[in-house]
């Protein structure tokens, strides 16, 4: 009987060692929330041409998964949806400097139910609750933040607001009616929302571009599939993608 | 010691605040189901038993998504009394206290009833050949002598609340100064490159008042020993 | 007090069945353990019911089956003495005796507290916690508990049978000082002859669930007597009206002697019966102090023994001589026959307080 057990004992043992080991062809990848379905449709892509590639994809909210990454989560390639996160990582010197470029822009937005008589920031204080990221880890909430600072609402909107894990739990909030309104991005609304419509779009004064920054890792500036994957998403196929998704290039 | 912001004082404040009135709404019920569980046979004692005591074994998330769909927009409770009341409570402090309660609830009862089975049956006959009604005799036999399992029991449902996330997170949503309570800031700061001195910082506040709470708890257990 | 019992109750396998009357206010329910005393009580109490039948007390239905009436014990006024004193541990020993006194109706209170306390003798215990109690005291402050209750029936269930030896007569002696002083009606559960024999008139016997019927103290004492080991007298004498060497009291017409052995005088004593001697004719000096004369009422057989019961003037007697003296003596009734009986042989109990 105490053989049957240490045998077993040895056999989980080693299924550990088999479980944890990573195939050298793998490239980890981490991505903002909103990215999930253009990326995920760019590594299949890039998985169809390259049969013997496989992609580990890993999307959160930007701060989190810079977070992770500084606490030496494994990450090829990144992709912020803001400066902020990806500077961050630089500074941090985890990023192959040589290799970072910008993928695609974007729009804040507001998503509501349909209600012609919100037009502007300013209509939003009549609501009780409204979700956006947590701007502490989640760049849609932090872009939110700032417009609500510039169109001086940041008062009335106190204690209204609803803090997300990333922008796509925001849509979520929004979507099943637990709160008013929220603060996503162009491409959530128009590929994912149900019950709420895009209200209104953030005006540029208020709200900085959203910008997407992509880089390699220093780890995945090791990897020849990570680099050829980099270079990929700079291809003309991989921006018709991207635009199909309803982000913008320029 | 990095500069709490408002918020989060708000949080330290509405811990304590959610975690307190959540203990005290539970009283009245947890003492009754403690008496009819301890002193009642009726049908049903083993499924009310089952029901008390899920909260226990059930991922708080589960309870947090269970009370969600009871109490919004679409759920049962929702939808035909709460709605047509005009009661909000999703995303609400009352939704926090709701979340606390429910997930705390087994402990007291617990508490309580360990401390009423103890309580000699003959003492209420005694009160009743003495003129005392059955309500009477809770009053002046049943609370006094279980009192030591309702602080007790407050006192753990207190320190299970502080510490209460998942349920609330769902329920309540993470709306600082209105939900956000500790665990919940810190949920926030954890997720943040930059949030980690703060997430600290709330984390020994917490661990502070957990100390605090259980120190009194083994006081009050002390004391109530030397008594006897 | 005028108690009506007609119940039936299957309990398991056990089955219980009354159904008798009782007038009087000192009953006594007798019977082995788990013959069905304590169901009895609770059946009258309140905390049980029976299957079927009806309970009446001085007149008023406390429980009728087949009209639906089931008064609660806490509107039968009857007040219960327990085994162990089952003090409320939460309140001080002057809150467990004003307990049920606060919740007896302002009409119903003729007994008061201080009264109480004076008869229990625990006027220094008042302020004191109920754990700091010896088994005794706690015994009478939950005697003085029930009585203050002003209870209209008294149920003392086995009270003195967790109280140790020593202490039995003192706690009795409380116990029926108070009643009487008191004249509240009781009903006393006991297995023990003698507490028996001094608390009660009459005594339901019970047994195997059965009630099996109704006799007065002496007929049980006689009735038991084989279990008991002969028959002991148990005598009541006023005074003592004169101490020197005796104590001298008065019994009926006559002059007691009993020896004085330093304690204080008691009124109430056992005397063995074979302590008792006959003489047919006055033997002239005679060594003992108490010689009396009497008649014989009654002879009955003790097995190898026989009981003769003898009128003194207007009390009783039981003297015990073996069957060949019986026979040699020629004991018949109607004999005039002499008792002498030593000072030394009566064994006191305790002093009783006359009402």
């Amino acid at each position: 009987m105490k053989n049957v057990i240490r045998g077993i004992f040895f056999v989980l043992f080693i299924f550990l060692f088999f479980t944890t080991a990573v195939k050298a062809s793998d490239i980890n990848v981490s991505a903002a929330a909103s990215l999930r379905e253009v990326i995920t449709t760019l590594s299949a892509n890039y998985s169809k041409i390259h049969p013997d590639v496989s992609f580990k994809n890993n999307f959160a909210a930007s701060g989190a998964l810079a977070k992770q990454i500084e606490n030496g989560a494994p990450a090829d390639i990144f992709f912020s949806a803001n400066v902020e996160w990806m500077n961050h990582l630089k500074d941090k010197g985890l990023l192959d400097k040589k290799n970072i470029t910008t993928l695609a822009y974007n729009t804040l937005v507001f998503v509501g139910k349909p209600n012609p008589n919100i037009k502007a920031m300013q209509d939003i204080v009549m609501f009780e609750k409204i979700a956006i990221g947590s701007p502490k880890s989640v760049p849609a909430g932090q872009y939110a933040t700032e417009a609500i600072k510039k169109a001086g609402i940041e008062k009335q909107i106190a204690g209204k607001l609803v803090m997300a894990k990333d922008v796509r739990e925001c849509l979520m909030y929004a979507d099943r009616g637990e709160v008013n309104g929220a603060f996503v991005y162009r491409t959530d609304a128009e590929q994912l929302a149900k019950n709420v419509k895009i209200l209104f779009s953030v005006p540029q004064e208020y709200c900085p571009r959203v910008t997407y920054p992509v880089a390699l890792t220093v780890v995945g500036s090791k990897k020849a599939e990570a680099e050829s994957f980099y270079k990929y998403l700079q291809s003309s196929e991989a921006k018709e993608i991207i635009l199909k998704y309803g982000f913008m290039v320029k | 010691m990095p500069e709490f912001s408002h918020s989060d004082y708000l949080a330290i404040l509405l811990s304590l605040k959610i975690s307190l009135v959540a203990t005290f709404i539970s009283l009245p019920l947890g003492f009754t189901v403690a008496y009819l569980m301890t002193f009642k046979r009726f049908k049903g004692k083993v499924a009310l038993d089952v029901l008390v005591n899920l909260p226990l074994t059930l991922p708080p998330v589960v309870i947090g998504y269970l009370l969600l769909l009871m109490l919004g927009q679409n759920g049962w409770l929702g939808k035909w009394v709460l709605q047509p009341l005009g009661i909000k409570l999703i995303f609400t402090w009352k939704a926090a206290v709701i979340a606390t309660a429910v997930v705390g609830f087994p402990l007291m009862v617990r508490s309580i009833r360990t401390n009423m089975e103890m309580i000699d049956r003959r003492l209420i006959q005694v009160s009743r050949t003495l003129g005392a009604s059955r309500f009477d005799g809770i009053f002046t036999i049943i609370i006094p002598l279980s009192l030591r399992g309702i602080i007790a029991g407050s006192i753990l449902m207190f320190a299970r609340g502080l510490g209460e996330f998942g349920a609330t997170i769902i329920v309540a949503g993470n709306i600082p100064g209105v939900t956000q309570t500790i665990p919940l800031a810190i949920y926030e700061y954890v997720s943040s490159p930059k949030g980690d001195s703060l997430a600290m910082a709330l984390c020994s506040v917490s661990i502070a008042i957990s100390v605090i709470v259980l120190v009194f708890y083994e006081w009050f257990g002390r004391k109530m020993i030397k008594r006897k | 007090m005028e108690l009506r019992v007609s119940a039936k109750k299957q309990l398991g396998k056990f089955h219980f069945s009354a159904d008798f009357e009782i007038k009087g206010r000192k009953i006594g329910i007798f019977g082995p353990s788990g013959s069905g005393k304590s169901t009895l009580v609770s059946f009258i109490a309140g905390f049980r019911s029976p299957d079927n039948g009806s309970i009446s007390l001085d007149g008023e239905t406390l429980f009728d089956s087949s009209i639906g009436i089931n008064i609660a014990p806490e509107h039968r006024r009857i007040g219960m003495v327990f085994q162990r004193s089952q003090l409320f541990p939460h309140l001080s020993v002057k809150n467990n005796l004003l307990y049920g006194y606060k919740r007896c109706h302002a009409i119903y209170r003729k007994i008061k507290p201080d009264e109480v306390i004076d008869v229990m003798q625990i006027g220094h215990l008042l302020k004191r916690g109920v754990s700091n109690l010896s088994g005794g005291e706690k015994q009478r402050v939950a005697i003085g508990r029930a009585i203050l209750s002003n209870p209209r029936l008294l149920l003392m269930d086995e009270p003195l049978s967790a109280i140790d030896e020593s202490l039995k007569l003192q706690i009795i002696s409380y116990l029926k000082n108070t009643c009487d002083v008191f004249d509240i009606p009781y009903l006393f559960i006991s297995h023990t002859l003698l507490e028996m024999r001094i608390m009660a008139d009459q005594i339901l016997s019970i047994a195997g669930g059965y009630v099996k019927g109704m006799v007065t103290a002496e007929e049980l004492a006689r009735g038991e007597m084989r279990n008991s080991g002969g028959y002991t007298n148990l005598l009541n004498f006023t005074g003592p009206h004169r101490v020197s060497d005796v104590y001298e009291y008065r019994w009926g017409n006559q002059d007691i002697f009993v020896a004085n052995n330093g304690g204080p005088p008691a009124t109430l004593f056992e005397l063995p019966a074979r302590n008792v001697i006959l003489f047919k004719r006055h033997p002239g000096m005679v060594s003992t102090r108490n010689f009396l004369k009497g008649v014989v009422t009654g002879i009955f057989d003790m097995g190898t023994t026989v009981g003769v019961e003898l009128q003194l003037g207007s009390k009783k007697l039981v003297a015990e001589v073996t069957k060949k003296a019986a026979s040699q003596m020629d004991i018949k009734i109607g004999l005039e026959i002499f008792a002498a009986v030593k000072a030394l042989a009566f064994k006191p109990l305790f002093r009783s307080r006359e009402p």
